[in-house]
Protein backbone atom coordinates (compact mmCIF):
# COMPACT_ATOMS: atom_id res chain seq x y z
CA UNK A 1 0.00 0.00 0.00
CA UNK A 2 2.71 2.67 0.87
CA UNK A 3 4.86 1.12 -2.16
CA UNK A 4 1.40 2.14 -4.26
CA UNK A 5 1.09 5.46 -2.73
CA UNK A 6 5.19 6.10 -3.27
CA UNK A 7 4.62 5.28 -6.85
CA UNK A 8 1.90 7.30 -7.61
CA UNK A 9 3.30 10.39 -5.78
CA UNK A 10 6.19 10.09 -7.72
CA UNK A 11 4.20 9.79 -10.87
CA UNK A 12 2.62 13.05 -9.55
CA UNK A 13 5.70 15.09 -8.79
CA UNK A 14 7.32 13.67 -12.16
CA UNK A 15 3.84 14.71 -14.58
CA UNK A 16 4.03 18.12 -12.18
CA UNK A 17 7.49 19.01 -13.68
CA UNK A 18 7.18 17.87 -16.96
CA UNK A 19 4.72 20.61 -16.85
CA UNK A 20 6.47 22.91 -15.46
CA UNK A 21 9.16 22.54 -17.69
CA UNK A 22 7.00 22.76 -20.70
CA UNK A 23 5.33 26.35 -18.87
CA UNK A 24 8.53 27.39 -18.31
CA UNK A 25 10.74 29.83 -20.93
CA UNK A 26 13.79 28.27 -21.76
CA UNK A 27 16.91 29.87 -21.70
CA UNK A 28 19.32 27.61 -23.28
CA UNK A 29 23.48 28.46 -22.23
CA UNK A 30 23.67 29.59 -25.84
CA UNK A 31 21.70 32.07 -25.33
CA UNK A 32 23.94 33.62 -22.12
CA UNK A 33 25.53 36.73 -22.76
CA UNK A 34 28.83 35.73 -21.56
CA UNK A 35 30.76 38.21 -22.98
CA UNK A 36 30.44 40.81 -20.50
CA UNK A 37 31.40 39.09 -17.43
CA UNK A 38 34.75 37.49 -17.10
CA UNK A 39 34.04 34.77 -14.66
CA UNK A 40 31.22 33.46 -17.17
CA UNK A 41 33.33 34.20 -20.10
CA UNK A 42 35.85 31.49 -17.98
CA UNK A 43 33.44 29.16 -17.19
CA UNK A 44 32.25 28.85 -20.60
CA UNK A 45 35.64 28.09 -21.86
CA UNK A 46 36.47 25.99 -19.03
CA UNK A 47 33.81 23.65 -19.80
CA UNK A 48 33.32 24.06 -23.22
CA UNK A 49 36.57 24.78 -25.16
CA UNK A 50 38.41 22.59 -26.86
CA UNK A 51 40.88 24.87 -28.35
CA UNK A 52 41.18 22.94 -31.61
CA UNK A 53 42.38 20.30 -29.78
CA UNK A 54 41.54 16.25 -28.85
CA UNK A 55 38.38 17.10 -27.82
CA UNK A 56 39.21 17.61 -23.82
CA UNK A 57 38.04 20.73 -22.33
CA UNK A 58 39.72 21.80 -19.00
CA UNK A 59 35.92 20.42 -17.03
CA UNK A 60 37.11 17.08 -18.89
CA UNK A 61 39.60 16.30 -16.02
CA UNK A 62 37.98 19.27 -13.72
CA UNK A 63 34.22 18.05 -13.65
CA UNK A 64 31.94 19.92 -11.75
CA UNK A 65 29.85 17.44 -10.72
CA UNK A 66 32.53 15.51 -9.06
CA UNK A 67 33.78 18.57 -7.41
CA UNK A 68 36.34 19.86 -9.82
CA UNK A 69 38.51 16.23 -9.53
CA UNK A 70 38.48 12.74 -11.19
CA UNK A 71 38.11 9.65 -9.13
CA UNK A 72 37.48 6.04 -10.10
CA UNK A 73 34.56 5.78 -9.62
CA UNK A 74 33.47 8.30 -11.66
CA UNK A 75 35.78 7.63 -14.77
CA UNK A 76 33.84 4.46 -14.50
CA UNK A 77 30.39 6.12 -14.82
CA UNK A 78 32.06 7.76 -18.50
CA UNK A 79 31.22 6.68 -21.74
CA UNK A 80 33.95 5.24 -23.62
CA UNK A 81 34.08 8.01 -26.15
CA UNK A 82 33.87 10.74 -23.62
CA UNK A 83 37.21 12.46 -24.58
CA UNK A 84 39.18 11.41 -21.10
CA UNK A 85 39.97 8.64 -22.71
CA UNK A 86 41.35 9.67 -25.91
CA UNK A 87 44.05 7.54 -25.69
CA UNK A 88 41.46 4.40 -26.30
CA UNK A 89 40.51 5.90 -29.58
CA UNK A 90 42.61 8.12 -31.39
CA UNK A 91 45.44 6.32 -33.03
CA UNK A 92 47.83 9.47 -32.79
CA UNK A 93 47.91 8.89 -28.64
CA UNK A 94 47.61 5.30 -28.26
CA UNK A 95 51.18 5.51 -27.28
CA UNK A 96 53.14 7.61 -24.98
CA UNK A 97 49.90 9.88 -24.29
CA UNK A 98 48.10 8.30 -21.06
CA UNK A 99 48.16 5.05 -18.93
CA UNK A 100 44.73 3.95 -19.80
CA UNK A 101 44.89 1.22 -17.08
CA UNK A 102 46.17 3.83 -14.46
CA UNK A 103 43.85 6.57 -15.35
CA UNK A 104 40.49 4.21 -15.13
CA UNK A 105 41.65 2.25 -12.15
CA UNK A 106 43.41 4.78 -10.29
CA UNK A 107 42.65 8.12 -11.38
CA UNK A 108 45.78 8.71 -12.19
CA UNK A 109 47.05 11.55 -15.75
CA UNK A 110 50.28 10.77 -16.98
CA UNK A 111 52.27 14.03 -17.36
CA UNK A 112 55.78 15.43 -18.70
CA UNK A 113 56.82 18.18 -16.20
CA UNK A 114 60.77 16.70 -16.86
CA UNK A 115 60.59 17.53 -20.66
CA UNK A 116 58.58 15.57 -23.54
CA UNK A 117 61.79 14.07 -24.79
CA UNK A 118 61.51 10.68 -24.06
CA UNK A 119 57.24 10.12 -23.79
CA UNK A 120 58.17 6.35 -22.84
CA UNK A 121 60.04 6.50 -19.75
CA UNK A 122 60.27 10.03 -18.76
CA UNK A 123 56.83 11.13 -17.02
CA UNK A 124 54.75 10.94 -13.90
CA UNK A 125 51.62 10.04 -12.83
CA UNK A 126 49.41 12.20 -10.85
CA UNK A 127 46.39 12.42 -9.50
CA UNK A 128 43.56 15.72 -10.45
CA UNK A 129 43.78 17.93 -7.38
CA UNK A 130 39.99 19.53 -7.32
CA UNK A 131 40.37 23.85 -8.44
CA UNK A 132 38.42 25.19 -5.06
CA UNK A 133 39.50 27.52 -2.62
CA UNK A 134 42.70 29.07 -5.20
CA UNK A 135 42.31 32.11 -4.01
CA UNK A 136 43.32 30.82 -0.49
CA UNK A 137 46.21 28.17 -1.73
CA UNK A 138 48.03 29.30 -4.94
CA UNK A 139 50.06 32.30 -3.14
CA UNK A 140 53.32 31.16 -1.56
CA UNK A 141 56.17 33.80 -0.44
CA UNK A 142 58.41 32.42 -3.63
CA UNK A 143 55.23 33.07 -6.21
CA UNK A 144 52.29 31.07 -7.14
CA UNK A 145 52.46 27.26 -6.52
CA UNK A 146 50.14 25.54 -9.37
CA UNK A 147 49.69 21.90 -9.91
CA UNK A 148 50.60 19.30 -7.65
CA UNK A 149 54.12 20.17 -7.11
CA UNK A 150 53.92 23.64 -7.91
CA UNK A 151 55.64 23.83 -11.22
CA UNK A 152 52.64 23.61 -13.13
CA UNK A 153 52.29 26.81 -15.22
CA UNK A 154 54.84 27.58 -18.22
CA UNK A 155 55.62 31.45 -19.10
CA UNK A 156 55.94 33.27 -15.32
CA UNK A 157 54.89 29.96 -13.61
CA UNK A 158 51.34 31.74 -12.41
CA UNK A 159 47.47 30.69 -12.22
CA UNK A 160 46.84 32.75 -15.51
CA UNK A 161 49.42 31.07 -17.30
CA UNK A 162 48.68 27.42 -15.87
CA UNK A 163 46.10 26.83 -19.16
CA UNK A 164 48.41 26.96 -21.77
CA UNK A 165 50.57 24.41 -20.33
CA UNK A 166 47.64 22.24 -19.91
CA UNK A 167 46.12 22.56 -23.84
CA UNK A 168 50.09 21.78 -24.54
CA UNK A 169 49.98 18.76 -21.77
CA UNK A 170 46.15 17.30 -22.16
CA UNK A 171 44.39 18.87 -25.23
CA UNK A 172 46.92 17.90 -28.41
CA UNK A 173 45.71 15.78 -31.47
CA UNK A 174 48.96 14.63 -31.91
CA UNK A 175 52.36 13.91 -29.85
CA UNK A 176 53.94 16.85 -31.77
CA UNK A 177 52.35 19.12 -30.21
CA UNK A 178 52.55 21.76 -33.18
CA UNK A 179 50.53 25.02 -32.12
CA UNK A 180 48.11 25.46 -34.95
CA UNK A 181 48.15 22.09 -35.84
CA UNK A 182 47.30 19.68 -33.17
CA UNK A 183 45.61 22.56 -30.84
CA UNK A 184 45.75 26.41 -30.63
CA UNK A 185 46.79 28.45 -27.60
CA UNK A 186 44.54 30.54 -25.89
CA UNK A 187 45.04 33.81 -26.00
CA UNK A 188 45.71 36.43 -23.88
CA UNK A 189 41.87 37.75 -22.99
CA UNK A 190 41.29 33.66 -22.98
CA UNK A 191 43.86 32.88 -19.71
CA UNK A 192 42.43 35.95 -17.70
CA UNK A 193 39.16 34.96 -17.93
CA UNK A 194 39.82 31.20 -17.28
CA UNK A 195 42.12 32.56 -14.20
CA UNK A 196 38.82 34.64 -13.01
CA UNK A 197 36.79 31.27 -13.13
CA UNK A 198 38.75 29.14 -11.34
CA UNK A 199 39.58 31.82 -8.38
CA UNK A 200 36.12 32.70 -8.46
CA UNK A 201 35.34 28.62 -7.34
CA UNK A 202 34.58 27.47 -3.25
CA UNK A 203 35.82 29.23 -0.80
CA UNK A 204 37.66 32.34 -0.64
CA UNK A 205 38.63 32.86 2.71
CA UNK A 206 40.27 31.34 5.21
CA UNK A 207 38.28 29.31 8.22
CA UNK A 208 38.97 30.63 12.23
CA UNK A 209 39.58 27.93 13.83
CA UNK A 210 38.42 26.40 16.26
CA UNK A 211 34.78 25.91 15.69
CA UNK A 212 32.25 25.47 17.87
CA UNK A 213 31.49 22.49 17.20
CA UNK A 214 28.63 19.97 18.47
CA UNK A 215 29.90 16.44 17.97
CA UNK A 216 32.48 15.43 20.71
CA UNK A 217 35.02 12.98 18.10
CA UNK A 218 34.88 16.05 15.49
CA UNK A 219 35.72 18.31 18.59
CA UNK A 220 38.48 16.17 19.75
CA UNK A 221 39.79 15.83 16.11
CA UNK A 222 40.06 19.49 15.86
CA UNK A 223 41.86 19.93 19.37
CA UNK A 224 44.17 17.38 17.89
CA UNK A 225 44.52 19.25 14.48
CA UNK A 226 45.23 22.29 16.56
CA UNK A 227 48.13 20.99 18.83
CA UNK A 228 51.31 21.85 18.03
CA UNK A 229 52.83 19.09 19.62
CA UNK A 230 50.34 16.25 18.94
CA UNK A 231 48.48 16.70 15.64
CA UNK A 232 50.66 19.34 14.66
CA UNK A 233 48.40 19.72 11.51
CA UNK A 234 47.84 22.99 11.88
CA UNK A 235 51.84 23.97 11.14
CA UNK A 236 51.48 23.29 7.11
CA UNK A 237 47.43 23.41 7.09
CA UNK A 238 46.92 26.87 9.43
CA UNK A 239 43.09 26.95 9.79
CA UNK A 240 42.71 23.79 7.47
CA UNK A 241 43.46 25.50 4.87
CA UNK A 242 46.43 24.90 2.45
CA UNK A 243 49.06 27.76 3.96
CA UNK A 244 51.46 27.57 7.15
CA UNK A 245 51.96 29.68 10.15
CA UNK A 246 54.38 28.63 12.78
CA UNK A 247 53.61 31.15 14.63
CA UNK A 248 54.89 34.27 13.06
CA UNK A 249 51.95 34.90 10.74
CA UNK A 250 50.39 32.78 7.65
CA UNK A 251 54.19 31.80 5.44
CA UNK A 252 51.75 30.83 2.49
CA UNK A 253 51.60 27.68 0.49
CA UNK A 254 54.71 25.73 0.80
CA UNK A 255 55.83 22.55 -0.49
CA UNK A 256 57.55 20.01 1.27
CA UNK A 257 58.85 16.35 0.78
CA UNK A 258 55.94 14.16 3.30
CA UNK A 259 58.05 10.62 1.58
CA UNK A 260 53.97 9.81 -0.03
CA UNK A 261 56.40 9.13 -2.93
CA UNK A 262 58.38 6.63 -0.78
CA UNK A 263 55.29 4.74 0.18
CA UNK A 264 56.17 1.34 -1.21
CA UNK A 265 52.11 -0.42 -1.72
CA UNK A 266 50.32 2.49 -2.99
CA UNK A 267 47.06 1.13 -4.58
CA UNK A 268 48.84 2.20 -7.97
CA UNK A 269 52.25 0.60 -7.70
CA UNK A 270 50.70 -2.80 -6.48
CA UNK A 271 48.93 -2.76 -10.30
CA UNK A 272 52.12 -3.60 -11.70
CA UNK A 273 52.01 -0.81 -14.20
CA UNK A 274 54.68 0.84 -14.95
CA UNK A 275 55.40 4.80 -12.88
CA UNK A 276 58.51 6.59 -12.97
CA UNK A 277 59.55 7.77 -9.42
CA UNK A 278 57.91 11.17 -9.33
CA UNK A 279 60.57 13.92 -8.15
CA UNK A 280 57.99 16.66 -7.45
CA UNK A 281 59.11 20.47 -8.34
CA UNK A 282 61.57 21.68 -10.61
CA UNK A 283 63.71 19.64 -12.82
CA UNK A 284 65.64 17.66 -11.52
CA UNK A 285 63.06 17.90 -8.67
CA UNK A 286 63.51 18.56 -4.69
CA UNK A 287 61.18 15.79 -4.25
CA UNK A 288 58.92 18.73 -2.75
CA UNK A 289 55.02 19.01 -3.36
CA UNK A 290 52.45 21.40 -2.34
CA UNK A 291 50.25 21.52 0.87
CA UNK A 292 46.70 21.02 0.05
CA UNK A 293 43.76 22.75 1.23
CA UNK A 294 42.02 20.46 3.69
CA UNK A 295 38.87 22.09 4.07
CA UNK A 296 37.63 20.35 0.70
CA UNK A 297 39.34 17.35 0.98
CA UNK A 298 36.95 14.77 2.41
CA UNK A 299 34.79 15.01 -0.64
CA UNK A 300 37.38 14.85 -3.15
CA UNK A 301 39.24 11.45 -2.76
CA UNK A 302 41.52 10.00 -3.20
CA UNK A 303 44.44 11.84 -1.33
CA UNK A 304 47.81 13.00 -2.22
CA UNK A 305 49.84 13.30 -5.81
CA UNK A 306 49.69 10.02 -6.59
CA UNK A 307 45.85 8.85 -5.08
CA UNK A 308 48.10 6.99 -2.08
CA UNK A 309 44.82 7.23 0.14
CA UNK A 310 41.91 5.95 -0.73
CA UNK A 311 40.03 7.35 2.39
CA UNK A 312 40.15 10.30 5.19
CA UNK A 313 41.41 7.72 7.74
CA UNK A 314 44.01 6.75 6.11
CA UNK A 315 45.44 9.80 4.44
CA UNK A 316 45.26 11.10 8.05
CA UNK A 317 47.11 7.74 9.10
CA UNK A 318 49.61 8.58 6.82
CA UNK A 319 51.22 10.90 8.94
CA UNK A 320 51.61 7.97 11.38
CA UNK A 321 54.45 6.42 8.68
CA UNK A 322 57.63 5.30 8.66
CA UNK A 323 57.50 6.98 5.03
CA UNK A 324 56.38 10.48 7.18
CA UNK A 325 58.73 10.36 10.12
CA UNK A 326 61.95 9.04 7.97
CA UNK A 327 60.91 11.96 5.15
CA UNK A 328 62.34 15.55 5.47
CA UNK A 329 59.16 17.12 6.17
CA UNK A 330 58.66 14.45 9.19
CA UNK A 331 62.28 14.77 10.62
CA UNK A 332 61.80 18.98 10.32
CA UNK A 333 58.52 17.99 12.95
CA UNK A 334 60.67 15.55 15.18
CA UNK A 335 63.34 18.71 15.30
CA UNK A 336 61.55 20.85 16.51
CA UNK A 337 59.38 17.92 18.98
CA UNK A 338 61.01 18.09 22.96
CA UNK A 339 61.00 14.49 22.50
CA UNK A 340 61.97 14.08 19.05
CA UNK A 341 58.78 12.67 17.81
CA UNK A 342 57.41 13.47 14.66
CA UNK A 343 53.66 12.50 14.34
CA UNK A 344 52.62 10.13 16.38
CA UNK A 345 48.43 9.23 16.83
CA UNK A 346 47.17 6.20 18.46
CA UNK A 347 43.74 4.54 16.13
CA UNK A 348 41.32 7.13 18.04
CA UNK A 349 43.06 10.22 17.11
CA UNK A 350 43.44 9.29 13.55
CA UNK A 351 39.90 8.75 13.68
CA UNK A 352 39.46 12.39 15.42
CA UNK A 353 41.21 14.11 12.80
CA UNK A 354 39.40 12.54 10.27
CA UNK A 355 35.86 13.25 11.81
CA UNK A 356 37.22 17.23 12.22
CA UNK A 357 38.23 17.29 8.44
CA UNK A 358 34.70 15.52 7.71
CA UNK A 359 32.71 17.85 9.46
CA UNK A 360 34.21 20.92 7.99
CA UNK A 361 33.92 19.65 4.57
CA UNK A 362 30.20 18.96 5.33
CA UNK A 363 30.25 22.69 6.75
CA UNK A 364 31.63 23.89 3.66
CA UNK A 365 29.26 22.29 1.65
CA UNK A 366 26.29 23.30 3.28
CA UNK A 367 27.44 27.20 2.94
CA UNK A 368 27.65 26.76 -0.74
CA UNK A 369 24.44 24.77 -0.76
CA UNK A 370 22.86 27.36 1.21
CA UNK A 371 23.91 30.22 -1.22
CA UNK A 372 22.98 28.16 -4.32
CA UNK A 373 19.15 27.93 -2.83
CA UNK A 374 19.37 31.54 -1.87
CA UNK A 375 20.03 32.42 -5.04
CA UNK A 376 17.45 30.94 -7.10
CA UNK A 377 14.47 32.64 -3.95
CA UNK A 378 12.70 35.45 -6.27
CA UNK A 379 14.08 34.70 -9.90
CA UNK A 380 11.26 34.26 -11.58
CA UNK A 381 10.99 32.64 -14.63
CA UNK A 382 13.45 34.59 -16.67
CA UNK A 383 16.47 33.08 -15.07
CA UNK A 384 15.06 29.64 -15.25
CA UNK A 385 18.17 27.92 -16.56
CA UNK A 386 20.50 29.51 -14.33
CA UNK A 387 18.03 28.25 -11.67
CA UNK A 388 17.80 24.71 -12.30
CA UNK A 389 21.90 24.68 -12.79
CA UNK A 390 22.22 26.06 -9.12
CA UNK A 391 19.66 23.80 -7.73
CA UNK A 392 20.96 20.73 -8.72
CA UNK A 393 24.56 22.05 -7.81
CA UNK A 394 23.05 22.59 -4.36
CA UNK A 395 21.60 19.11 -4.10
CA UNK A 396 24.73 18.20 -5.22
CA UNK A 397 26.80 19.61 -2.58
CA UNK A 398 24.53 19.39 0.31
CA UNK A 399 24.21 15.79 -0.78
CA UNK A 400 28.24 15.63 -0.71
CA UNK A 401 27.72 17.23 2.80
CA UNK A 402 25.51 14.25 4.47
CA UNK A 403 27.63 11.37 2.17
CA UNK A 404 30.95 12.58 4.02
CA UNK A 405 29.29 12.31 7.21
CA UNK A 406 27.78 8.82 6.87
CA UNK A 407 30.71 7.40 5.41
CA UNK A 408 31.96 7.44 8.62
CA UNK A 409 28.75 7.38 10.76
CA UNK A 410 29.13 11.02 11.80
CA UNK A 411 26.19 12.62 12.77
CA UNK A 412 22.95 10.24 12.05
CA UNK A 413 20.55 12.77 12.13
CA UNK A 414 22.33 15.93 9.90
CA UNK A 415 23.03 13.03 7.46
CA UNK A 416 19.50 12.14 7.29
CA UNK A 417 18.48 15.67 7.22
CA UNK A 418 20.99 16.57 4.28
CA UNK A 419 19.57 13.36 2.06
CA UNK A 420 16.32 14.63 2.50
CA UNK A 421 17.31 18.56 1.61
CA UNK A 422 19.25 17.35 -1.68
CA UNK A 423 16.05 15.58 -2.61
CA UNK A 424 14.07 18.42 -1.64
CA UNK A 425 16.73 20.76 -4.12
CA UNK A 426 16.76 18.30 -6.97
CA UNK A 427 13.04 18.11 -7.14
CA UNK A 428 13.14 21.80 -6.84
CA UNK A 429 15.27 22.42 -10.03
CA UNK A 430 12.74 19.67 -11.75
CA UNK A 431 10.02 21.69 -10.77
CA UNK A 432 10.91 25.19 -12.51
CA UNK A 433 9.39 27.92 -11.97
CA UNK A 434 7.07 26.11 -9.46
CA UNK A 435 9.89 24.72 -7.76
CA UNK A 436 10.62 27.63 -5.04
CA UNK A 437 8.64 26.21 -2.23
CA UNK A 438 10.78 23.01 -2.47
CA UNK A 439 13.75 24.74 -2.37
CA UNK A 440 12.50 26.68 0.77
CA UNK A 441 11.88 23.48 2.63
CA UNK A 442 15.22 22.00 1.87
CA UNK A 443 16.96 25.57 3.29
CA UNK A 444 14.67 24.90 6.40
CA UNK A 445 16.17 20.81 6.46
CA UNK A 446 20.22 21.90 5.77
CA UNK A 447 19.62 24.94 8.57
CA UNK A 448 18.12 22.19 10.89
CA UNK A 449 21.30 19.63 9.62
CA UNK A 450 23.68 22.74 10.16
CA UNK A 451 22.09 22.99 13.78
CA UNK A 452 23.01 19.52 14.39
CA UNK A 453 26.78 19.76 13.40
CA UNK A 454 27.66 23.53 14.56
CA UNK A 455 26.81 26.31 17.82
CA UNK A 456 27.41 29.67 18.05
CA UNK A 457 25.97 31.89 15.86
CA UNK A 458 23.65 31.35 12.58
CA UNK A 459 26.55 30.66 10.06
CA UNK A 460 25.01 32.12 6.71
CA UNK A 461 28.01 33.84 5.03
CA UNK A 462 30.48 31.91 6.18
CA UNK A 463 32.00 29.27 8.58
CA UNK A 464 34.10 32.21 9.72
CA UNK A 465 30.77 33.36 11.75
CA UNK A 466 30.69 30.28 13.74
CA UNK A 467 33.83 31.13 15.51
CA UNK A 468 34.17 30.16 19.43
CA UNK A 469 33.54 33.13 21.42
CA UNK B 1 54.64 28.16 20.90
CA UNK B 2 58.26 28.74 22.02
CA UNK B 3 60.62 30.75 20.21
CA UNK B 4 63.12 28.44 18.99
CA UNK B 5 60.17 26.52 17.75
CA UNK B 6 58.80 29.56 15.99
CA UNK B 7 62.53 30.49 14.78
CA UNK B 8 63.11 27.25 13.35
CA UNK B 9 60.01 27.37 11.91
CA UNK B 10 60.43 30.13 10.02
CA UNK B 11 64.00 28.67 8.35
CA UNK B 12 62.24 25.38 7.92
CA UNK B 13 59.33 27.96 5.91
CA UNK B 14 62.04 29.26 4.07
CA UNK B 15 64.02 25.50 3.59
CA UNK B 16 60.91 24.13 2.69
CA UNK B 17 60.20 26.96 0.10
CA UNK B 18 61.87 26.32 -3.43
CA UNK B 19 63.91 30.04 -3.85
CA UNK B 20 61.76 31.57 -6.81
CA UNK B 21 58.36 31.90 -9.03
CA UNK B 22 58.99 28.99 -11.54
CA UNK B 23 58.03 28.68 -15.29
CA UNK B 24 58.04 24.99 -16.19
CA UNK B 25 60.10 24.42 -19.11
CA UNK B 26 58.71 21.23 -20.84
CA UNK B 27 55.83 23.05 -21.95
CA UNK B 28 57.76 26.08 -22.15
CA UNK B 29 59.46 24.21 -25.67
CA UNK B 30 55.85 24.08 -27.51
CA UNK B 31 55.25 27.88 -26.91
CA UNK B 32 55.90 29.34 -30.56
CA UNK B 33 58.23 32.55 -29.82
CA UNK B 34 56.78 35.78 -28.44
CA UNK B 35 53.74 34.15 -26.73
CA UNK B 36 55.05 32.90 -23.39
CA UNK B 37 52.46 34.26 -20.63
CA UNK B 38 53.37 36.49 -18.69
CA UNK B 39 56.75 36.07 -19.68
CA UNK B 40 56.74 37.56 -23.64
CA UNK B 41 57.27 41.12 -23.93
CA UNK B 42 57.46 41.79 -20.04
CA UNK B 43 60.59 39.79 -19.26
CA UNK B 44 62.40 38.09 -22.12
CA UNK B 45 64.35 40.24 -24.90
CA UNK B 46 62.99 39.59 -28.41
CA UNK B 47 65.23 40.64 -31.22
CA UNK B 48 67.32 39.39 -34.01
CA UNK B 49 70.24 37.89 -33.82
CA UNK B 50 73.52 39.88 -35.26
CA UNK B 51 76.33 37.93 -33.97
CA UNK B 52 77.02 34.29 -32.28
CA UNK B 53 80.68 33.97 -30.67
CA UNK B 54 80.40 29.77 -30.16
CA UNK B 55 83.67 29.90 -28.41
CA UNK B 56 83.31 32.22 -25.39
CA UNK B 57 79.23 30.82 -25.87
CA UNK B 58 77.74 34.52 -26.23
CA UNK B 59 75.40 35.87 -28.66
CA UNK B 60 74.60 39.26 -29.52
CA UNK B 61 70.97 40.71 -30.21
CA UNK B 62 69.42 43.60 -31.78
CA UNK B 63 66.27 43.94 -29.47
CA UNK B 64 62.99 44.74 -30.54
CA UNK B 65 62.04 44.37 -26.88
CA UNK B 66 63.82 44.40 -23.51
CA UNK B 67 67.77 45.99 -23.59
CA UNK B 68 69.55 44.66 -26.53
CA UNK B 69 73.42 43.54 -26.57
CA UNK B 70 75.60 40.36 -25.89
CA UNK B 71 73.86 37.41 -23.94
CA UNK B 72 75.93 34.47 -22.37
CA UNK B 73 74.57 31.33 -23.01
CA UNK B 74 75.49 28.68 -20.95
CA UNK B 75 75.63 24.40 -20.80
CA UNK B 76 72.46 25.27 -18.80
CA UNK B 77 70.74 26.86 -21.32
CA UNK B 78 67.89 25.55 -22.91
CA UNK B 79 67.39 26.06 -26.51
CA UNK B 80 64.47 25.58 -28.25
CA UNK B 81 63.86 25.77 -32.08
CA UNK B 82 60.61 27.34 -32.97
CA UNK B 83 59.30 25.72 -35.79
CA UNK B 84 55.65 26.45 -35.37
CA UNK B 85 55.48 29.05 -38.82
CA UNK B 86 56.18 25.55 -40.82
CA UNK B 87 53.95 23.73 -38.83
CA UNK B 88 56.49 21.38 -37.39
CA UNK B 89 56.88 20.62 -33.81
CA UNK B 90 59.56 23.18 -31.98
CA UNK B 91 62.25 20.56 -30.76
CA UNK B 92 65.53 21.44 -28.71
CA UNK B 93 69.02 22.72 -30.17
CA UNK B 94 72.12 23.43 -29.61
CA UNK B 95 74.53 26.51 -30.09
CA UNK B 96 75.45 25.46 -33.55
CA UNK B 97 71.89 26.11 -34.44
CA UNK B 98 72.27 29.81 -33.67
CA UNK B 99 72.54 31.97 -36.63
CA UNK B 100 73.10 35.77 -37.26
CA UNK B 101 69.76 37.03 -38.79
CA UNK B 102 67.41 34.69 -36.93
CA UNK B 103 64.36 36.24 -34.89
CA UNK B 104 65.31 34.87 -31.05
CA UNK B 105 63.73 35.14 -27.81
CA UNK B 106 65.69 35.14 -24.37
CA UNK B 107 64.67 34.55 -20.96
CA UNK B 108 67.02 35.53 -18.24
CA UNK B 109 68.34 33.02 -15.61
CA UNK B 110 70.40 36.22 -14.69
CA UNK B 111 69.69 39.19 -15.40
CA UNK B 112 72.52 41.01 -14.20
CA UNK B 113 74.91 38.81 -15.84
CA UNK B 114 73.04 38.24 -18.69
CA UNK B 115 72.76 34.90 -18.50
CA UNK B 116 70.16 33.20 -20.37
CA UNK B 117 67.93 30.47 -19.00
CA UNK B 118 66.74 29.49 -22.16
CA UNK B 119 66.56 30.90 -25.77
CA UNK B 120 64.31 30.64 -28.98
CA UNK B 121 65.08 30.84 -32.14
CA UNK B 122 62.45 31.20 -34.67
CA UNK B 123 62.83 29.13 -38.08
CA UNK B 124 61.52 30.03 -41.29
CA UNK B 125 62.47 27.71 -43.47
CA UNK B 126 63.33 23.98 -42.79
Amino acid sequence: MNRQWDVNRRRFWLALGLIAALLTPWQGAAAVDVGHDLVARGRHLFFHETFAGNGRTCGTCHPAENNYTLDAAYIARLPATHPLFVAEFQPALKQGFESPRLMREFGLIRENLDGFDDLDNRFVMRSVPHVLAMTTSVHSPAGPRTGWSGDGAPGDGSLCAFAMGAVIQHFTRSLQRVPGVDFRLPTDAELDALEAFTLSLGRQQELALPLPLKGAQARRGQAIFLDNHLGKCNLCHSNAGANADFGAGNLGNLSFDTGVENLPETPARLSGERIPHDDGFGTPGNGQFNTPPLVEAADTPPFFHNNAAQTMEGAVGFYNSEAFNQSPAGRLLASLDAKGVGIHLDTGQVEAVAAFLRVINALENIRQGDALLRATFGNGSFAYAQNREDLAQAAKEIGDAGRVLSQAGLHPRAADLLRESARLAQWAGYLGIFGEPLAQRALAQLDAARAELIGGTTVVAGLEQGREP
Amino acid sequence: MKQSTLLAGVLAAFLASPPLAYGQKAAEQFIPLGQSPGLSGKQTLIGRIEAVDRLSGSITLAGETGKPGQVRVTPATHIWLDRSLLQLANVSGGMADLIPGQRAEIKFADANRREAEWVKVELTAP
